[in-house]
């Protein structure tokens, strides 16, 4: 009884000894399981890569298939653009399917960035993702790309500073190409025109009962900075969205 | 004169020219306050005029009567371009060489109403008529201004009909490059103009 209940000065040492034990019966399978999972996840990533090699040609060409593969990545918190790896390398993408589809959208925020700046002055630098898309699909030879596609190539440009972004207005995505932040009162007015493709001082008054000199203040700021174009042959004057004009 | 655009035959052939999406944009016919928008409207006005002469082969716009045509008014929106924005554009069309103002058929017409519209530069006109030249055997044969634009030969040319004005320019170029040659008559009148080929 004496020596199971473990009294005495001895069981101090018992105590040690079991505690020691126990501690290394632990650390040991941690490292099993250490060692476990990282055969886990150098199988996955193996299985990942060959995955990604032999279906390369699918992941650049096929936007749902493309689609579906970056959202299993993102399942299993792998983001297949994390550019910023302290790893020299490059992101984790790119060293796993090397020049492929990491410079997919690498390019494609190119071509985005190419396409805002020169309709910059006919759109003050907002343009519905979906116009985007219209024009880059229209090149012939090309793969197709999505709208999420787009979305996904802009958002790698976050690191590059205020310059560009996604805005969702009315429930559709526009890129913002200028650094210019859209006040409150703008992005309402910009929201109203994808309901008819314009704007006007009685349509902003009546429908979200601002006064008229409000009405007019956003209107003016609109046009001054090129986000709408006047139609002074309209009474009252009506203020269009320039992403009215389809192509 | 003949060559001269005669605004109701291209007013009517106009019809068919596919106007761009931008031409059903009302705000296309007001011009902008806003210096970039106005710049880029500009730059849409210009493709869109060039494109459509090209189409209907226009080579000079009047003012006085283009400003009547689909071109400046879109009936479908009831829209259209006033005068001076009109005048504006083919402005900026004469500083980017796409155009020429010239003095109107009438002697008293207000200055910069009628403008020689070049959908194809000179010298691209005078690399065409050189072509022309050396591909039916015309080279060392002279010819007057009216047989190459509307002689039998010139018949599916592009340059059919070609105003004399731009016609005469593109020869110019041909003549600078020693490839042509103003053959003058007796009396001292230009009668034609003798083609020596590429060398």
């Amino acid at each position: 009884m004496a020596m199971r209940r473990g009294v005495g000065l001895a069981a101090f040492d018992k105590h040690q000894r079991t505690a020691q034990q126990y501690s290394d019966l632990g650390s040991t399978i941690l490292q099993t399981h250490i060692s476990e999972l990282t055969d886990q996840l150098l199988t996955f990533q193996a299985a990942l890569k060959k995955f990604a090699q032999s279906h390369a040609d699918e992941i650049r060409s096929d936007p749902v298939f493309r689609s579906e593969f970056v959202k299993m990545c993102s399942a299993i918190g792998v983001d297949p653009l994390a550019s910023s790896s302290a790893n020299k390398k490059g992101s984790f993408w790119a060293e796993l399917l090397g020049s492929d589809v990491n410079d997919f959208f690498f390019e494609l925020a190119v071509r985005i960035i190419e396409i805002c700046r020169r309709t910059r002055d006919v759109n003050g630098g907002l343009m519905l993702v979906e116009d985007v898309k219209g024009r880059i699909n229209s090149v012939p030879g090309r793969p197709p790309v999505s709208q999420e596609d787009i979305v996904r190539a802009v958002n790698t440009l976050a690191p590059l500073g205020h310059g560009f972004g996604i805005v969702r207005l009315a429930n559709k995505d526009f890129i913002r190409s200028v650094p210019q932040e859209l006040s409150r009162d703008q992005a309402v007015a910009i929201e109203a025109t994808q309901a008819m493709g314009y704007i006007s001082v009685p349509i902003l008054r009546d429908n979200l009962t601002w006064e008229t000199a409000r009405c007019i203040a956003v209107l003016d700021d609109l046009v001054a900075s090129g986000l709408v174009w006047v139609d002074e042959q309209a009474r009252p004057k009506e203020y269009w969205t320039p992403s009215w004009i389809r192509q | 004169m003949s060559t001269l655009t005669s605004p109701i035959s291209t007013s009517s052939r106009s019809t068919s020219f596919p106007f761009p999406s931008i031409y059903s944009f009302p705000p296309f016919f007001t011009r902008q306050p806003n210096s970039q928008t106005w710049t880029s409207q500009l730059s849409l006005w210009n493709s869109l005029i060039l494109a459509y002469c090209r189409y209907n082969r226009i080579w000079r716009i009047d003012l006085n009567t283009a400003i009547e045509w689909d071109l400046f008014n879109n009936r479908d929106i009831s829209r259209s371009l006033k005068l001076e924005t009109c005048k504006e554009v083919l402005d900026s069309m004469v500083k980017k060489g796409d155009a020429e103002w010239v003095s109107g058929s009438g002697s008293q017409v207000s200055k910069n109403t009628s403008a020689i519209i070049y959908w194809r530069r000179p010298e691209e006109w005078a690399n065409i008529i050189a072509d022309w030249i050396d591909s039916t055997g015309q080279k060392n044969t002279i010819l007057t201004l009216y047989e190459i634009a509307e002689g039998d030969l010139s018949l599916s040319q592009d340059f059919r009909g070609i105003d004399p004005t731009i016609l005469r320019k593109a020869l110019d170029v041909l003549i600078r490059r020693g490839q042509a040659q103003i053959m003058k008559s007796a009396d001292g009148e230009e009668a034609g103009v003798k083609f020596f080929g590429s060398q």
